[in-house]
């Protein structure tokens, strides 16, 4: 078969290399560059559309952790306000039944007192009437006369209050 | 086994007759059908690699795809200097790199590979010299691309113009000799080696020695291990030192 010379510059071949390098060229750039660069692209796009939202999520979870722990605060607060406000109450109930258990032992104490006040007013007074009896039936026998007793009456009781008295 | 060595041009299979003077006769030589056959099977690689692409979970055909263009793109942009200015010529360096690489390649298939013609190579070196003028053109104008042959002094513009010239030159006869010879080598070393086998078996005396020494079998194994050098090494490193030319010689080009 014939062939070429080893050394050599063809010109048809030479012209047909050039072109199929330019249509090697436009088949790459149409079969693996435009399909690749465009999923690429895309891949990008994702990426950063991601990255975004993400932000955007993580802002809105600080906001809402905020937003938590202030109404967690609060809630705190307010039951430290409410354990407080029951304790003073209790303490101004308690006050007060102590105060009403005072007065009432102050009154049982007094009227204790009054009555026994009162007993010993009596327990004198019939003393006084024993007394002022015996003393006239022994005065009568004394002097064997009878002593009117509305008459001297007046006299004995007289003396009767000053024993009293001077006990 | 022939005793003489000897190796030829491209075979040409077809020649049909124009009539146009400088051109001559177009011929359908093995050089031009290996290049189709090259180009039929980057394409088809193209084709397959991008097929059912999707964004997320890709598939590893997507992964060696994007790969690919990622190179690309990082070769082209590295030895730019960086940056996106360059990018159209992406498509362009990455099919000069696939020809050339496939083309040299080719030759293990026992295809004779097309960059082993020089026709081949000086269409690209052209190219590139079209390209480099272009940009040279483009970042100084007309009359600043003529007046820098000029410079530093005047007597300087022949050799201004040789090495201009010297440029596409240099650079097709580098990548058609390191492939050209590495043809040679193995042509030679076939053809010892098929000496060499022939000789050894036909030491074995009768007929069991003739037939012996007709199989040339210490062909087997020896051209596998120089092959890595002359065709895989040779072959690879060739075409990337064509396009790495081609891409720094533009980007130097542009900056004026």
């Amino acid at each position: 078969m014939e062939t070429q010379s080893l050394v050599t510059i063809v010109p048809w071949t030479f012209i047909a290399t050039i072109l199929n390098l330019f249509i090697q060229m436009w088949l790459i750039k149409k079969f693996l560059f435009k399909p690749i660069n465009n999923i690429l692209e895309k891949r990008q796009t994702m990426t950063d559309q991601e990255i975004t939202d993400a932000r955007a999520a993580k802002e809105e979870a600080d906001g809402l952790k905020q937003q938590y722990e202030s109404s967690i605060a609060d809630a705190q607060m307010k039951a430290t306000e409410i354990v407080q406000n029951a304790q003073k109450e209790a303490q101004v109930r308690a006050d007060g039944i102590v105060a009403a258990a005072q007065t009432e032992a102050a009154d049982l104490k007094s009227k204790a007192e009054a009555d026994i006040t009162q007993e010993k007013k009596k327990a004198i007074n019939e003393v006084k009437n024993e007394i002022g009896g015996l003393a006239m039936d022994i005065a009568g026998k004394v002097v064997e006369k009878e002593i009117h007793e509305e008459d001297h009456k007046k006299l004995i009781d007289d003396f009767i209050n000053n024993v009293g008295d001077a006990s | 086994m022939s005793d003489s060595f000897s190796i030829e041009g491209a075979r040409i299979f077809a020649r049909i007759h124009t009539g146009i003077p400088v051109l001559g006769d177009f011929l359908i030589t093995e050089t031009l059908v290996v290049q189709w056959i090259v180009m039929a099977v980057i394409t088809f690689l193209c084709i397959f690699l991008t097929r059912h692409l999707s964004v997320t979970k890709i598939s590893k055909r997507q992964a060696i795809a994007e790969l690919l263009v990622d190179t690309a793109n990082k070769f082209v942009r590295n030895n730019t200097g960086g940056g996106h200015k360059f990018d159209k010529l992406i498509p362009f360096v990455a099919a000069l790199f696939a020809t050339s690489v496939l083309s040299n390649l080719i030759s293990l298939i026992g295809l004779r590979s097309p960059t082993a013609d020089l026709s081949v190579e000086a269409a690209w070196a052209i190219v590139v010299f079209v390209m480099i003028t272009k940009a040279k053109i483009k970042a100084s104008g007309v009359l600043g691309y003529l007046k820098g042959f000029t410079t530093p002094i005047f007597i300087m513009t022949p050799f201004n113009i040789l090495s201009e010239i010297a440029t596409p030159v240099s650079m097709a006869c580098r990548h058609f000799g390191n492939i050209l010879s590495g043809l040679v080598i193995d042509g030679l070393i076939y053809w010892a080696l098929g000496l060499a086998s022939s000789a050894l078996l036909g030491l074995i005396p009768g007929v069991v020695g003739r037939f012996l020494s007709n199989i040339p079998i210490l062909e087997v194994g020896v051209p596998a291990i120089t092959g890595v050098y002359f065709d895989w090494f040779s072959g690879c490193m060739q075409a990337f030192i064509f396009c790495m030319l081609t891409v720094m010689y533009i980007a130097n080009a542009a900056e004026g």
